[in-house]
């Protein structure tokens, strides 16, 4: 249409909005990190990073953040695909399962990691109940005190706790297969593994690298589930890079310091977003 | 606030349309009066809140036109709240502190320099009822930052009858007598049951754990940091017999409850309450307060205190840790008249003798310990005030929180076997001493 | 197309796993709140409160100002539902149905601020907001989210814009209608069970978050729930019962938001994704 320039127009607000809270802080960020702005005696330096590539809590909480957000956002892809499949089927009371489905993503995660917290709690908590009760174990097991086991609860607790959105995902992918390639299936004589394999799976690609990319931008960014759950503990063994950035930050501050670590992140994120970016720009989304 | 609101907003947003948000200012209050905003993490606390309150009643009443609105904090979360809020020009006016930031406070100008209105107050005269032990840590180059209200030192709380009921007659006094104790304390309450009494608990989560595990260290006769505070101490061999004692009764004992590395001051008291443990190191303020937990422990009959352990019983090392609490003044407060008031309020000796009937904690100042009946006959505050003379506070430098928390990430390493103890230990000398090599 | 009656077995039995799975931590939850102090910190723990008592509400709800948490999550949360479908509602519109130079690049733009970490930008933001004298303020606080809620919006908007056909645009046009008139008498209208998707997931986001607040918030009576919670962890004299209710208040509303309109929810996430 002629009046294509008023397009700007309606863009504006949200433009300048996000420039505003969000490009001005995260170019502020960046400054920070290299001792730039808002710090006690500016100066350019990049200490900062290289006092990051020597700092054993750093790389453990990066070498934590890769293996949390490898591992949770796996199991999100699974069990949501699985669910995703289940409530798909012609089943009864569909809207309760899918009710159920969703209602652990309504829960803030902040409050997730309480609630799993008090579970996996050595004394009072119910998994230590339950087995102790059915006689799995005989002495209650220190969940959340060392440091493999916490590490895995934590993992569980965000599987639980974020999977919905990823299901959420790959069901609308499954709802739009058009029905006719699986009776073209059916007519080849495909079996049901065949046609999950041969139509499902094709037609649910686009989708699924969707919810791979989206999930994995959440799961890094997460913050309130492991603060409220071990606080990074214990010792450094569940601490990830927000966590770790936002101690620098406000509780040693260390401003440059936090700032280069949340630098790090956002990078890493970029470029994990990259193939996502590169769908919008053909658009593909 | 509205003002500031609509101001603020047409600066950082100005093309957007705001008229919803425009529900999140709220009304003004009513300038007549002066606020003053009180934060203290006892506040939260059932007993020590309601005397708190109790005191903001009387003191409001006696100064018309003065209100304290109180703010509730954690005490995890204290700092990092308090000095997020003070950094951004905001914060209470007057708050509570332990020993262990306030040389962090002072460096960084996050306390107010009290020194003028003590002047008026009549200066020395005015300090001259605290002890100096109290006053001295409040004070830099002359200026005094904070006034005190109450100190005392850590000693082991225990439950008498449970002693008696595993059989033992002596309180241990030497690390090695204790040890052998918690063994015998640990067991099944059921026969045949899992174990559900444990000896004692040390507190590894944030709050409460300075006071905690100091008084191992200093009770083996070692200590954070050298006396000049300027390196750190963790490699000296009481030191590493401290924490190889704490690793090893936690791991093969284990004399604690299984969580240890989540437990806090809260949770060790609540687990005297219940009769889970035995003993936890505490002092004055334990008895009302896990007594208030659970009314059928009967506390205040059944628990008795003792001395910290030492390796070998001394007449006069250093064995205990001091705790005082001191209020202080934000320096951003609009009413610094008022905020005085307040604080010369709460740690006058009236105060400081309902701080003791309802809290059971000695005062900082000498004339209300020595003369205020009550103190002289209890026996809890006898054995305090005895172990005041043997104790010491934590280390006086500004980098101190944050070599606190490093010691404690560490020992949590070690307790769960991410490291070996000797490991663990030596990760955070080192450390501490690039915290403290840092400018 | 039938299935063989062991596949049935399987499907349910597969819900039913889903079923324990998703709920225990709920079922967990509301059992403990009703648990007296006490009893919720026996070893091992009981599975049914012995003694139903609801006292822990009582606490959270009078002493606690957990009422207060409530109204402040409520004020913060709509707000920056409103405000970013506010603003979402003309970008959308602008990406949907005009074709400037640069177009694309700036949608790309914006969907690649989703990626910026909140660590990021949360302690230059504190910076900012207290030179504009706005720190301890809501609306700080609602400025904040909107920066993480805003993109969202404006992508979601814009996908259920698009799928309005262009010739609503053009019928209007030749009435004469400006394009604002359009873009609120006649696409909003149409695409609103997307715009409700939208404001839930904003709400949703909002509602949840605690590095926001954590960092902006230090005034007690300004506290929002997820903070007012998490505040209360450490503190002295609270205990797991309590907790426990505090979690259950801070979870109804958004539990309840998504029960109500689900519907919309799932429609508008349907909508959104299955473009292509």
């Amino acid at each position: 249409m002629r009046d294509n320039y008023k397009g700007y127009l309606f863009i504006l607000p949200a433009f300048l909005m996000l420039v505003l809270i969000l490009g001005f802080p995260a170019v502020a960020a960046v400054l920070q990190s290299f001792n730039l702005m808002w710090v006690s005696k500016p100066a350019f330096t990049v200490g900062a990073y290289q006092a990051l590539a020597q700092d054993p809590e750093f790389l453990r909480s990066l070498l934590n953040t890769v293996l949390f957000v490898t591992v949770v956002v796996s199991s999100h892809l699974a069990i949501g695909l699985g669910v995703a499949l289940l409530l798909n089927m012609d089943i009864r009371f569909k809207w309760l399962w899918r009710v159920v489905a969703i209602l652990p993503w309504t829960m803030p995660d902040v409050i997730g990691g309480l609630v799993w917290r008090f579970m996996f709690d050595t004394l009072p908590g119910i998994v230590n109940s339950l087995l102790l009760r059915t006689g799995l174990s005989t002495e209650p097991i220190d969940w959340l005190g060392r440091p493999d086991l916490a590490f895995a609860a934590v993992m569980l607790a965000e599987s639980w706790r974020g999977y919905p959105y990823a299901m959420l995902i790959l069901l609308a992918g499954l709802q739009a297969i058009p029905r006719q390639q699986y009776e073209a299936a059916e007519l080849d004589g495909c079996s049901a593994f065949q046609k999950f394999l041969y139509v499902t799976m094709p037609n649910l690609k686009h989708m699924f690298i969707i919810a791979l990319v989206l999930d994995t931008i959440w799961e890094s960014r997460l913050f309130g589930m492991v603060y409220s759950m071990t606080g990074g503990g214990p010792g450094y063994s569940t601490q990830i890079l927000t966590l770790l950035s936002y101690k620098q930050y406000f509780q040693f501050f260390n401003i440059s310091y936090g700032a280069a670590m949340a630098v790090v992140l956002a990078t890493v994120l970029f470029f994990i977003s990259l193939p996502y970016l590169r769908m919008s720009m053909r658009q593909r989304i | 606030m509205s003002d500031k609101f609509i101001k603020g907003l047409s600066r950082a947003a100005a093309a957007v349309s705001f008229g919803c948000v425009l529900a999140a200012g709220v009304a003004p209050a009513a300038a007549a009066d002066v606020t003053i905003t009180y934060s203290d993490w006892q506040l939260a606390q059932d007993i020590w809140g309601k005397s708190l309150k109790e005191a903001f009643a009387e003191f409001e009443k006696q100064n018309p036109g003065i209100k304290v609105a109180t703010e509730p904090v954690a005490l995890a979360q204290r700092d990092v709240k308090f000095t997020t809020a003070i950094r951004a020009g905001a914060g209470p006016d007057v708050f509570a502190l332990d020993m262990n930031p306030v040389k962090q406070y002072i460096a960084e100008g996050w306390v107010k320099d009290l020194t003028p209105f003590i002047e008026k107050e009549g200066g020395k005269k005015f300090l001259d009822d605290f002890y100096a032990r109290s006053t001295g840590p409040l004070t830099e180059a002359g200026k005094t930052y904070g006034v005190p209200k109450n100190i005392v030192a850590m000693v082991l709380v225990y439950n008498e009858a449970m002693f008696k009921e595993a059989g033992i007659q002596k309180v241990p006094e030497t690390w090695d007598d204790f040890r052998a104790a918690m063994k015998t304390l640990t067991k099944s309450t059921k026969a045949g049951g899992p174990v559900d009494q444990w000896g004692w608990t040390i507190v590894a989560a944030k709050a409460g754990f300075d006071l905690r595990f100091s008084v191992i260290l200093r009770g083996f006769g070692g200590d954070f940091l050298t006396p000049d505070g300027k390196k750190s101490a963790l490699d000296s061999p009481a030191a590493k017999e401290a924490f190889k004692y704490v690793v090893d009764m936690i791991q093969n004992d284990k004399t604690m409850p299984p969580g240890v590395a989540q437990v806090d001051a809260n949770g060790a008291r609540r687990m005297l309450a219940n009769k889970q443990i035995a003993v936890k190191i505490g002092t004055t303020w334990s008895l009302p307060e896990v007594s208030g937990m659970n009314p059928a422990l009967d506390g205040w009959k059944v628990l008795k205190m003792a001395h910290i352990p030492q390796k070998t019983v001394d007449g006069s090392s250093v064995r205990s840790t001091l705790y005082q609490k001191s209020l202080f003044m934000n320096p951003n407060t609009k009413n610094p008249e008022a905020a005085w008031k307040l604080i010369k309020f709460m740690t006058e000796a009236k105060q400081m003798q309902r701080w003791f009937d309802d809290n059971n904690m000695l005062s900082a100042r000498k004339s209300v310990n020595e003369t205020y009946k009550p103190i002289a006959e209890s026996p809890f505050a006898v054995t305090v005030a005895k172990e005041i003379d043997r104790a010491a506070f934590l280390p006086l430098t500004p980098k101190w929180p944050e070599i606190l928390e490093t010691f404690r990430v560490n020992l949590q390493d070690a307790i769960a076997k991410s490291k070996s103890p000797e490991e663990a230990l030596a990760n955070a000398h080192n450390q501490v001493n690039a915290i403290l090599a840092r400018p | 197309m039938r299935k063989p009656a062991s596949v049935w077995i399987f499907i349910y039995g597969a819900l039913a796993v889903m079923f324990v799975y998703n709920l225990l931590p709920f079922f967990w939850m509301v059992i403990s709140s009703f648990k007296s102090e006490m009893e919720a910190t026996l070893f091992p723990a009981t599975l049914l409160p012995d003694v139903f008592t609801t006292e822990a509400y009582e606490k959270m709800w009078l002493q606690e100002g957990f009422l207060l948490y409530f109204k402040n999550s409520l004020i913060v949360s709509l707000s920056t539902a409103v405000l970013s479908s506010l603003v979402g509602i003309f970008a959308g519109y602008g990406f949907s149905r005009f074709r400037f130079r640069g177009r694309l690049t700036l949608m790309t733009l914006f969907l690649a601020t989703q990626m910026i970490p909140g660590v990021l930008l949360v302690g230059p933001y504190f910076k900012m907001l207290t030179i504009f004298n706005m720190y301890d303020t809501l609306s700080g606080l609602i400025l904040a989210q909107t920066s993480i809620t805003l993109p969202f919006s404006v992508w979601m908007i814009k996908g259920y814009m698009d799928t309005v056909p262009i010739e609503i645009d053009q019928a209007a046009e030749v009435d004469g209608a400006s394009r604002l008139q359009t873009m609120f008498l006649c696409i909003v209208p149409l695409v609103l069970p997307g715009l409700v998707a939208t404001m839930i997931f904003a709400f949703l986001l909002s509602w949840g978050d605690l590095l926001w607040a954590l960092c902006l918030i230090s005034d007690p009576n300004k506290q929002t729930m997820t903070l007012g919670v998490t505040q209360l962890v450490g503190q002295f004299r609270v205990f797991w019962s309590e907790i426990m209710a505090a979690t259950v208040i801070a979870s109804v509303i958004p539990a309840t938001l998504y029960l109500l309109l689900q519907r919309y929810l799932v429609q508008g996430f349907t909508e959104a994704a299955v473009k292509e």
